[in-house]
């Protein structure tokens, strides 16, 4: 690459980056308005916890089916006069912490592995590439169904199914990453001044990897909500009796008719919590994007 | 029809070729197994470790006789490496055990149902190719124009609809609001609207999305821009030189997500009473059918894994940059 070429270069990087995404024009904006419905849901999820709800499963016949907006029942109530405001709240917090604990383990696992098998090499890393590439040709929802219905309901069975059925996903990325990460120039400096590889580990190749993480973290945070509904909704993630979005999407099943506002609640609000997580997903990847582009030219 | 990636056609010998395919089937073989014998061994010891299997097996309602009379039918009072042993061993005889409340060979029962999850999934596949590609294509070859970002948008905000609640959507639309189709059963065409829509909406964001991206960065590349400069028409652009490129991408996601909609089925089967694998799974779980559990399993196990290789031999054929041997 000569000199006198180097702006021509600039100036066509900068023009495949204004064209580069659908959306970098709204990234930022994506990002604050993710990141402020996500501390909100975060806010609202620790209220419902601290104030305990306990309108969210106090049946009251009395109550049953009120329209949305009636006084005192904002969203309305199920066929057994439960608030759904408050079911959705109580909800609201089983998904994320299902969906946070669940993307962890993966994540921590995942993490593990895939560096572990990049630093490593040769056998090893062939051994933890095939089981990611096994785990990862499952029918997901199919073996945690299968596990789940043999082990019985409960919430670390369903988080720790979660998180172990869908580690590879973090495993491929970290290894690929780390391998990159690892033929760069300020790695071998380290080495060279005499670094052990804990200490390359901690201060060079985990922030290195961070914005990655970050970015998977968020599109996987957004799978395992979906998941756990999904298995809520059949009847087999959250014990019987628990206030989730799938078992609200359960019961509404029976009331097409007389309460649809029993399916739109907890429907929106999957709706709302996911699209929520992709933003930030996508805003966060769009600013990785960029910030490697930047650091190119 | 020319694209750029043809251009470049891979020197491989036929008889590197022939070297090639074999390794690659006897991997995808020896892959297989090692999925089957995992996937076996996990349920064989989560359901020991779940409690007494004896109960397991003998059903909810069984009485105390019953249970003994299972645990000496199973070889159940054996040690457990010995059991395993048999187990593997009846396995191998296809012999996936009884179903637990029909009595019949669980993998008659699976086979009896496959059928229509294959129609439901391969219908909803091509449902998903038929409104993604276009569409993908639309929005990438000018991303920036107004409608299609726009567009793009409206994408967006659809993948972060679950496929199942989409369903349930459907169904309170169009069966119980404007009562136009039938929410349950499989028997009609009529029937098979909702459910391949609903279960083609855990691909079809994706999927455009993924179009997109690859139609927009092909439409970037040297030797579309050399094309554009020797005058071809924006259409010959977009058909002859960005979209097979990016359909190569789509084939390599259309593979790997055909797990994932096969997964969906289940729920999408559940929904709407549809008389599939999925359904029959969701069923066996609230009795606890053990036998049948274990063999839907194992055959949409080895489904998937067989549509996997097939995704990879296709993209071979189609990339030439590709060998076999890569695989």
């Amino acid at each position: 690459m000569s000199a006198p070429h180097a702006h021509v270069e600039r100036a066509a990087a900068q023009a495949t980056l204004r064209a580069s995404a659908y959306t970098p024009r709204i990234a930022s904006a994506e990002l604050l308005v993710g990141s402020t419905l996500a501390i909100a849901m975060v806010l609202l999820a620790v209220a419902g916890r601290t104030l305990e709800l306990e309108r969210a499963t106090r049946i009251e016949l009395a109550a049953r089916f009120v329209r949305p907006g009636t006084s005192g029942y904002p969203l309305g109530a199920d066929h057994l006069g439960r608030d759904l405001w408050c079911r959705a709240v109580e909800g609201l917090g089983w998904s994320l912490s299902c969906a946070l604990v669940a993307t962890l383990i993966a994540g921590l696992v995942g993490t593990i592995l895939g560096v572990m098998a990049a630093e490593h090499g040769g056998r090893l890393r062939a051994v933890i590439a095939q089981c990611s590439n096994l785990v990862l040709a499952l029918p997901g929802l199919v073996v945690a169904i299968a596990v789940i219905g043999i082990l019985g309901q409960g919430y670390w069975t369903l988080v720790l199914t979660l998180g172990l059925l869908t580690w590879p996903v973090f495993a491929r990325i970290v290894m690929a990453e780390t391998a990159s990460l690892l033929t760069r120039d300020y790695i071998l400096a380290a080495r060279l001044a005499g670094a052990d590889s804990t200490r390359i580990l901690l201060t060079h190749l985990l922030p290195g990897l961070r914005a990655t993480l970050m970015v998977v973290f968020a599109f996987h945070f957004a799978d395992m909500l979906i998941a756990e509904s999904a298995l809520s909704f059949l009847g087999i993630g959250a014990p019987v009796g628990t206030p989730t979005w799938g078992s609200m999407l359960a019961d509404s099943r029976q009331y097409l008719f007389t309460a649809p506002w029993m399916l739109l609640v907890p429907g929106g609000a999957i709706v709302l919590a996911v699209v929520t997580v992709n933003l930030i997903g996508d805003g966060l990847a769009a600013r990785s994007r960029r910030l490697a582009r930047a650091l190119e030219h | 029809m020319t694209t750029g990636a043809v251009a470049g056609s891979a020197m491989t010998t036929p008889r590197r070729q022939r070297h090639g395919a074999r390794r690659f089937w006897v991997r995808r073989l020896i892959e297989l197994a090692v999925l089957l014998l995992g996937l076996t061994t996990l349920l064989f010891f989560l359901l020991r470790l779940a409690g007494d299997p004896a109960y397991v097996l003998a059903g909810q309602e069984a009485t105390a006789e019953q249970v003994d009379a299972i645990r000496v039918e199973y070889g159940l009072d054996r040690p457990l490496l010995l059991q395993y042993g048999a187990y593997l061993g009846s396995l191998l005889r296809l012999d996936f055990g009884r179903s637990l409340t029909t009595g019949e060979p669980a993998l008659a029962a699976v086979l009896t149902v496959l059928p229509a999850t294959l129609l439901l999934a391969v219908l909803a596949m091509a449902f998903t190719l038929i409104v993604a590609v276009p569409l993908g294509a639309w929005i990438g070859f000018a991303p920036d124009r107004r409608m299609r970002r726009w567009a793009a948008r409206g994408v967006f905000f659809l993948q972060g609809v679950p496929a199942f609640v989409v369903g349930l959507l459907l169904v309170q639309l169009f069966s119980v609001q404007l009562a136009w189709l039938p929410s349950v059963g499989h028997g009609s065409p009529a029937n098979w609207i909702l459910p391949v829509v609903s279960l083609a909406f855990f691909l079809v964001p994706k999927l455009t999305r993924v179009v997109a991206a690859n139609v927009s960065e092909a439409m970037r590349e040297d030797y579309v821009r050399v094309a554009r400069a020797s005058g071809a028409a924006p259409r010959e652009l977009l058909y002859g030189y960005a979209l097979p490129n990016a359909l190569l991408a789509a084939t390599a996601l259309i593979g790997t997500q055909f797990a994932f909609l096969l997964s969906g089925t289940v729920i999408i089967e559940y929904i709407f009473a549809w008389p599939g694998v999925g359904w029959l799974l969701v069923e066996a779980t609230q009795t606890l059918d053990f036998p049948v559990i274990q063999a839907v399993a194992l055959i949409v196990g080895t489904l998937v894994y067989l549509v996997n290789t097939a995704a990879d031999l296709v993209i071979v054929r189609l990339d030439p940059r590709i060998s076999g041997a890569d695989l």
